[in-house]
């Protein structure tokens, strides 16, 4: 008896009583779905975390002031004012650096026209695109002639632009910060993320246009170094610890500054969201568990409801096999068509759940094949019981079972 | 009535070997408090292209010598051979190649598939003998139309009268062309004129050549077969 035969005898006894299938598979469709949502959501949120990280530059490390010690109080990380612009220039001749860019940051007031916004003010040199992975949607990105001269040009993110009403064909016209004109040259691709701290929202200008006006001194609030090769990280890391060790006369222990590492935040993130995942998973397969058991539920009372066709069948001439192919490829037919329809229903929950959370939803076709093979699974440990006791059954006893 | 050939005869005449050849045969129920003794050494041969009845009364061991003959049970004790097969020599797989290839079964009770169109109930056993769908409905259809219920094809068990049940389970024993078709009762759930038809059908496929062993406890009915075996208290006496 072939395999199809196989099938299509099982899904002509599925339909004799389609209501009991359709219980017996919601189990499976239950348990798949949850699988398949819960993990979709858990890689979503790590693959959104992830992509977020990857948006604020390419091999990226950010330099920060470190902690202070006076005596023996030591102060929260960044309260030190130990980088100065001149750090910046030294980083940038050590052997695999690719650009640097020093910040500063104030808050300002902005106006344009009728528009105007609240917003940081980032003082920053014409690197800043390059180290931070910034587009330019409109416009160009202020020179390095721009910072020599200290000109009063702005570039806006995109929110900053929009709040000031002035998305379109803001490049050549004149806003004020704080009450001193500047004139808009380039707006900022979005990078899509809001929030408090949304890196759509704030007005780059020239690092010395900024001390000129904003600020003064030569003190960074944190300096963004590009390494040229994601594989020379760790060497470059090492290298501009070593250089600022030697600038400021500390050593490794006593460091006034710290140095951040893209590559080791991401791989952080992204075990913490995989753990997310398979935590999510394996809750969701409980459910997957009790469908199973479902399962074995109907097919042992299937099995005794069907003895005298059971000995009927054997009596014209199956083989126990044949009996036990039969049970089986009926359990494997609900498992299999509820993991179906589970994957489905599992994907418009998430769907549904990224649309009303506003989170990001991962499908990855291995979560996908894991459901079927898990389906098939449950198809086969739970009916493999009945179908045996179903394929031993004496065909005497099973002839004369009322 | 279209004719229904011969089935292939196992070397006929004087010096071949019966089709049935039964030799001391016992068979001792253990039902766990008491062993219950149905056959207590039965000889008995059938010849290709017999009719035997096997007359007794209810509880005498018919069925359960039916069984044994039929290849659903094993002798406690004693020799069975069937086509020359000693089933001694038959694993359970053998057993049910020897029920699929080599007899065909007529129950009492019909025992038709439920929810199960007449048609396919005749396929069934080849289906289990792993002919393709549509050479089965093809070769399922024959032994239907044979027995009159040509228009009948796709009615259920449930939608057909017992006469016609027993008819669709006739056809269904005789799909595969057994060299053996075992009636238990055939008549016994039926009324006179249903049974007398149904004897009737078994008669002509004896006349065609086939050989059947019908198993009865009404004298009126023993009294078609060309041979009738008594049994009484699990032994055969003449
Ligand atoms: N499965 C069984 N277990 C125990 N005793 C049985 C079983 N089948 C039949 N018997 C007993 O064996 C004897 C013969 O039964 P059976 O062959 O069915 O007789 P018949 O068909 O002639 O009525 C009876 O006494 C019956 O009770
Ligand atoms: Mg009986």
């Amino acid at each position: 008896m072939s395999a199809l035969e196989m099938i299509r005898l099982a899904m002509s006894r599925l339909r004799t009583s389609r209501l009991r299938t359709f219980l017996t598979m919601l189990g499976v469709i239950i348990g798949v779905a949850s699988v398949v949502a819960l993990v979709g959501v858990g890689q979503g949120a790590t693959s959104g975390i992830t992509a977020r990280l990857q948006g604020l530059g390419t091999n990226l490390l950010t330099v920060s002031p470190g902690s202070t010690t006076s005596g023996f109080t030591r102060s929260a990380a960044g309260s030190a004012t130990t980088l100065t612009q001149e750090d910046a220039a030294a980083i940038a001749k050590v052997q695999g650096v690719a650009a640097v860019e020093p910040e500063v940051s104030t808050q300002a007031f902005l106006v344009a026209g009728d528009g105007n916004t609240t917003t940081t003010i980032l003082g920053t040199t014409s690197a800043y695109p390059l180290v931070r992975a910034y587009d330019i949607a409109d416009g160009s990105f202020f020179n390095q002639a721009s910072v020599d001269h200290a000109l009063r040009v702005v570039v806006l993110g995109a929110t900053t632009a929009s709040d000031l009403g002035i998305s379109t064909n803001a490049p050549g016209r004149t806003i004020t910060i704080n009450g001193i004109p500047f004139q808009v040259v380039g707006v900022l691709a979005t990078k899509g993320t809001s929030g408090p701290f949304s890196q759509d929202d704030q007005a780059i200008i020239p690092i010395t246009t900024h001390r000129d006006y904003f600020s003064s001194g030569d003190k960074v609030r944190s300096i963004g170094v590009s390494v040229a090769d994601a594989s020379g990280i760790e060497l470059a890391k090492a290298s501009i610890a070593a250089t600022l060790e030697q600038r400021h006369g500390v050593t490794s222990t006593n460091q006034d500054f710290t140095i951040a590492d893209q590559a080791q935040l991401l791989s952080t993130f992204s075990s913490v969201g995989a753990t997310l995942a398979l935590l999510l998973g394996g809750i969701a397969s409980i459910s997957l568990l009790v469908g199973g058991i479902g399962i074995m539920n109907i097919m042992l009372v299937s099995v005794r409801e069907r003895t005298r066709e059971i000995g009927i069948r054997k009596a014209i001439g199956a083989r126990g096999r044949d009996i036990l192919a039969q049970f089986l490829i009926e359990a494997l037919v609900i498992s299999l068509i509820g993991g179906a329809i589970g994957i489905v229903v599992g994907l418009l929950v998430s769907v549904l759940i990224s649309s009303v959370a506003g989170w990001s939803v991962a499908f990855s076709p291995l979560t996908i094949l894991a459901a079927v093979v898990f389906s098939l699974a449950v198809g086969v440990v739970f009916g493999v019981l009945p179908a045996r006791q179903a394929a031993r059954l004496d065909p005497i006893v099973a002839l004369r079972y009322e | 009535m279209t004719a229904i050939p011969r089935p292939a005869t196992v070397g006929e005449g004087t010096a071949s070997p019966p089709l049935i050849e039964i030799r001391g045969v016992t068979r001792v129920y253990d039902t766990g408090r008491v062993e219950v003794p149905a056959l207590r050494g039965v000889d008995l041969d059938v010849r290709q292209g017999e009719f035997v009845a096997i007359v007794g009364h209810s509880g005498s061991g018919k069925t359960t010598l039916m069984n044994i003959i039929g290849c659903l049970d094993r002798p406690t004790d004693g020799t069975y051979r069937i086509a020359g097969q000693d089933i001694a020599d038959c694993d359970d797989d053998g057993l049910a190649r020897l029920r699929s290839r080599t007899i065909g079964f007529v129950f009492q009770n019909c025992n038709l598939l439920p929810r199960t169109s007449a048609l396919e109930n005749v396929a069934t056993p080849l289906l289990h003998q792993g002919v393709a769908r549509k050479q089965r409905l093809e070769r399922a259809r024959a032994p239907l139309e044979r027995l009159g219920l040509g228009d009948r094809l796709d009615h259920e068990p449930s939608e057909l009268s017992g006469g016609q049940q027993q008819r669709v389970a006739i056809a269904r024993a005789l799909v595969t062309e057994p060299s053996l078709i075992l009636a238990d009762e055939p008549t016994g759930n039926l009324d006179t004129a249903s049974g007398e038809e149904v004897i009737a059908i078994l008669h002509e496929l004896n006349a065609e050549g086939r050989t059947i062993v019908l198993i009865t406890h009404e004298a009126d009915v023993a009294a078609h077969a060309g041979r009738q075996v008594h049994v009484r208290d699990g032994r055969i006496v003449e």
